[in-house]
């Protein structure tokens, strides 16, 4: 377990925005992750994408990692920003697109 | 089967004062839309108010397959 939170850590520091989803940018299988990854290409950022339904015991990690039950969760320059609900609603308020653009600029 | 006076009625006592609406939107009871509007949310952090929300469901949350959240400090 300590080495799934490692490689979680380690993702989440060398990559400076990272999708944690079920399924993948090109198959989701989750309406919340299609809808997370519309959001991110919308904004047009590159953007790592990693299969949590691949890794059974990282699908677990992640949520302890973040202290968050629910999947997808983005991460943006190491940190944790939010799921489905909160990237939404920073894209309709106008400020995920500056973050974003921020740091994968940093 | 959850029932979204369950969810309502959770949420309204962990978050003294706290307006909650509930919609179940498949009417299979695993599906949910939440608004929760809170004093408790004043201050933090989207990430945080959604935190407050899902550690209040506790024991609820692993039987809602999805559920879609909107929280606003009252």
């Amino acid at each position: 377990m300590d080495d799934v939170l490692q490689e979680i850590d380690n993702e989440v520091r060398n990559n400076k925005v990272v999708v944690y989803m079920k399924g993948t940018p090109a198959f989701p299988m989750c309406g919340f992750s299609a809808a997370t990854v519309q959001v991110l290409r919308e904004i047009g950022v590159p953007f790592k994408a990693i299969d949590i339904l691949a890794d059974p015991e990282k699908r677990d990690a992640i949520k302890s990692y973040s202290n968050w039950p629910t999947i997808p969760q983005v991460y943006v320059g190491g940190k944790f920003i939010g799921g489905c609900d909160i990237v939404r609603e920073m894209h309709a308020r106008g400020e995920l697109a500056p973050l974003l653009r921020a740091a994968v600029q940093s | 089967m959850t029932t979204p006076e369950d969810i309502r009625r959770t949420l309204e006592a962990a978050l003294p004062g706290a307006r909650v609406s509930v919609e179940d939107t498949t009417g299979g009871g695993d599906h949910f839309e939440v608004e929760v509007a809170a004093a408790a949310f004043a201050g933090k952090t989207l990430v945080e108010q959604h935190q407050l929300v899902y550690g209040a469901l506790g024991t609820l949350m692993p039987r809602i397959h999805a559920l879609s959240l909107r929280t606003t400090a009252a």
